[in-house]
């Protein structure tokens, strides 16, 4: 910390008093996380067997008099998406309350000032502003990410309809992503609470970086590890390669790669006639396989952590240079 | 213990009121030698005066050597002032005097006009801290 | 303890960036205020005093120039600074003895429950009421108790009193007078009525227009002014003339004697008001060097 701490015994309780301040926020964050969490533990445990009996039942017979729980697998499948909302919805929360509560309100109406008027600097309060929510964000986020991953395995290779690991909702809400998207929710809401100065400007701010960020992040994310590619000859109906794609197209005789012309059906005699305009011999698809899993969520885990730091920085510069803290100028 | 009452309005410097208030009470015998003055913290508790203001009173109070500040104890009466303290004769006559023009009908200004008259005729000349308050309202040219 | 309190060096706050000229809320501000004096900041609506105070309290980051206080660079003195801000800013969630125990925490070693708490029992309040439910001179009680609290050496003060019933208003200035007295703590308050302060301040900022048109000891700042009345053709050089005014055949002027007055000019001391007024009513008045030189520092309190 830059300022001179007061020759006083002990410290300021600082987090004592967020905690107070913003108690009913902490209970409603633990509500939400031990609801949306008891969901998850239902989902990945009664819910993923009934469904996955159901599934056993219907892949028994494939005859025409079939007995199997339909309901099962429907309510697995809803209950998987909404919980799956319920997770990806934390970012947001998050941002939201940051913006809002955290440093908007307390800018708007003084209170800021009140507390930067005792004895730590506006600094330490801000300090103290974010640490304490991130501990919480993690925690509850991080759990949430687990118990939904938890969910998901479950049914892996029992359940039909499973969604794949790399439908998007999934992807996200299976990973450590989203805990460092609800950090930049968190940071980015603090950010816009000291900057526009009134909690709904902020609340909307906050709001609308995190899902500006998601996106960018959405992006981004498929170029951040190596793909692999996968060429099959064009006997095949389409290219072929299981995972998140990235890019694909056809290989020419010269064993260039083009992308975004495909015409589909090589049987069809328009499309023939296509590809031997193009001189095509193949398709191409370049692709992450499910073993990109960890690197994928980890190095777009780092990206958006970088930029929350980066964010962090910015917003202590920012009161830093406000609140007029400045070394060295004494009269 | 004495307490200082302070007119706002009366164009007389705070200083020289708490100085006219502290010399009334010695005349009256209210203050005697011992006694002690109230604290400077205690006059601006109670009448939300600046503290200098006190200080400044009660050092004009000693430069007459009326009173004398102690260190560390607080500031406490030399001497008393005049020879009328409220039990005297003399109140006892200005008293039934007073009663008197009442009951002759004379109102608290008739009374006050009557007094100021007979004082004036037998002291001429007016006392020091009423010089020293208009002083401050006409202000020192030099 | 430092001598001075508050000291300014060409001191400047300019809000808004972008806009050149316009956003000047305060320029130019040299004066120094010794400590253990109570320090009237008087001006017009709008004329500086909050950002004055803001920028004392470490609230703000000046543009230009320098601020020190308590002998330090503002902002590292924030233990020893007591600041209450013009809306009287507090947790509405928070009870009035919640608050209380927030001062305690946020000022570790220097906090004075007990002082805190009278201040609040002087106000008739309920400890366990919600700061929501108070009504304005209630939440300025509170405001004052969490700052005085902290045993500040220095206490900003913005329109202290705005909120407060004559009653209140007086009890509460003899709050502050009698921490004045006892811990020679130096009061800084502003407000836009002179009245309001004249009798418990003595020394004097008076801000106009984001500049300091006159800073010093009240009583030194009155011995060097008069009012005088003169005829209409009067000649009033050498004295400096902060504001004159014909009537018909007679002149009247406040002015700053440069020499000894002649008697027909009628010559008197004005009221702090009339000073204040003529200076605000005169932006072009010259005013005083910066930095008037302060009496040596008062004994200590009785």
């Amino acid at each position: 910390m830059t300022t001179l701490t007061p020759p006083a015994p002990g410290t300021p309780h600082l987090t004592r008093w967020l905690i107070r301040l913003h108690r009913p926020a902490l209970l409603f964050w633990t509500a939400v996380v031990v609801t949306v969490s008891g969901v998850l533990l239902w989902l990945g445990g009664p819910l993923a067997d009934a469904s996955a009996a159901a599934w056993r039942a219907y892949d028994a017979c494939q005859a025409s008099a079939c007995r199997y729980d339909q309901a099962a697998i429907i309510h697995y499948k809803d209950v998987y998406q909404y919980a799956t909302i319920a997770v990806l919805a934390a970012p947001f929360l998050v941002a939201a309350w940051a913006g809002a509560a955290l440093t908007g309100r307390e800018v708007e109406t003084g209170t800021a000032r009140l507390a930067w008027t005792q004895s730590s600097s506006p600094l330490r309060w801000f300090a103290s502003r974010l640490a304490l929510p991130a501990a919480v964000v993690t925690a509850g986020t991080g759990l949430l990410v687990v118990l939904h991953h938890l969910a998901w395995s479950a049914g892996k290779g029992r359940i039909g309809t499973l969604k794949s690991w790399y439908d998007l909702p999934t992807f996200y809400a299976n990973g450590p992503v989203v805990v460092a998207l609800a950090l930049a929710g968190l940071v980015a809401g603090a950010l816009a609470g000291l900057l526009r100065r009134g909690s709904l400007p902020a609340l909307v701010a906050g709001l609308g970086f995190t899902g500006l960020l998601w996106y960018a992040v959405q992006l981004v994310m498929p170029h951040l590890w190596t793909t692999s590619t996968s060429v099959v000859a064009l006997k095949r109906f389409a290219p072929t390669g299981g995972g998140l794609g990235v890019d694909e197209g056809i290989v020419t005789a010269t064993g260039a790669h083009v992308s975004n012309l495909t015409c589909g059906n090589s049987e069809n005699d328009e499309c023939l006639a296509f590809y031997d305009k193009f001189d095509a011999v193949g398709w191409y698809r370049d692709y992450h396989p499910a073993s990109h899993y960890w690197p994928l969520q980890l190095t777009a885990t780092a990206l958006v952590l970088a930029l929350t730091a980066l964010l962090t920085l910015l917003a202590f510069r920012l009161l830093h240079r406000e609140t007029g803290l400045r070394k060295g100028r004494s009269a | 213990m004495l307490e200082y009452r302070i007119d706002r309005h009366s164009g007389v410097a705070t200083y020289v009121q708490i100085v006219q208030q502290t010399k009334q009470a010695l005349r009256l015998g209210h203050l005697e030698p011992g006694d002690k003055l109230p604290t400077a913290r205690e006059v601006v508790e109670a009448t939300a005066i600046n503290p200098n203001t006190v200080l400044k009173a009660y050092r004009e109070l000693e430069r007459e050597g009326l009173v004398e500040a102690r260190r560390g104890l607080g500031t406490f009466v030399r001497r008393g002032l005049g020879a009328a303290p409220a039990d005297s004769p003399l109140n006892a006559e200005l008293d039934g005097w007073t009663a008197k023009a009442r009951e002759a009908g004379l109102d608290r200004d008739d009374v006050a006009a009557l007094f100021t008259a007979v004082l004036d005729k037998h002291f001429p000349t007016q006392f020091p801290e009423q010089t020293a308050a208009t002083q401050h309202s006409q202000g020192d040219p030099s | 303890m430092t001598d001075t309190a508050l000291e300014a060096a060409a001191l400047g706050k300019r809000f808004g960036r972008l806009r050149r000229s316009a956003g000047w809320a305060l320029r130019d501000c040299s004066f120094a205020l010794p400590a253990g004096r109570v320090c009237a900041v008087v001006g017009p609506n709008g004329a500086g005093k909050s950002t004055l105070l803001a920028l004392a309290a470490g609230l703000l980051a000046p543009t230009e120039g320098t601020l020190s206080v308590l002998g330090e660079p503002v902002g590292q003195a924030r233990a020893r600074v007591g600041f209450v801000a013009q809306d009287k800013p507090l947790y509405p969630q928070l009870t009035v003895a919640e608050t209380l125990r927030m001062g305690g925490d946020l000022n570790p070693g220097r906090w004075d429950a007990r002082a805190a708490e009278r201040i609040v029992a002087g106000g008739d309040l309920d400890p366990k009421a919600r700061v929501r439910s108070l009504s304005g001179g209630q939440r300025t009680r509170v405001a004052l108790a969490l700052a005085l609290g902290k045993r500040p050496e220095l206490l900003l003060l913005d329109e202290p009193m705005a909120d407060l019933d004559p009653l209140a208003r007086h009890e509460l200035m003899g709050v502050l007078m009698s921490q004045a007295a006892q811990h020679g703590t130096t009061i800084v308050m502003s407000s836009h009525v002179v009245a309001e302060l004249e009798d418990s301040c003595d020394h004097l900022l008076l801000i106009g227009g984001g500049r300091v048109r006159l800073a010093g000891e009240i009583d030194a700042l009155l011995e060097t002014h008069a009012r005088v009345s003169a005829a209409a053709d009067t000649d009033l050089a050498p004295h400096t003339v902060v504001e004159s005014r014909t009537t018909g055949r007679q002149l009247t002027a406040l002015i700053r004697p440069a020499a000894p007055l002649p008697a027909d000019w009628r010559p008197g001391t004005p009221s702090l008001e009339e000073l204040v007024l003529s200076y605000l009513r005169n932006p072009e008045a010259q005013t005083t060097a910066p930095g008037t030189p302060a009496k040596s520092p008062e004994e200590s309190a009785v």
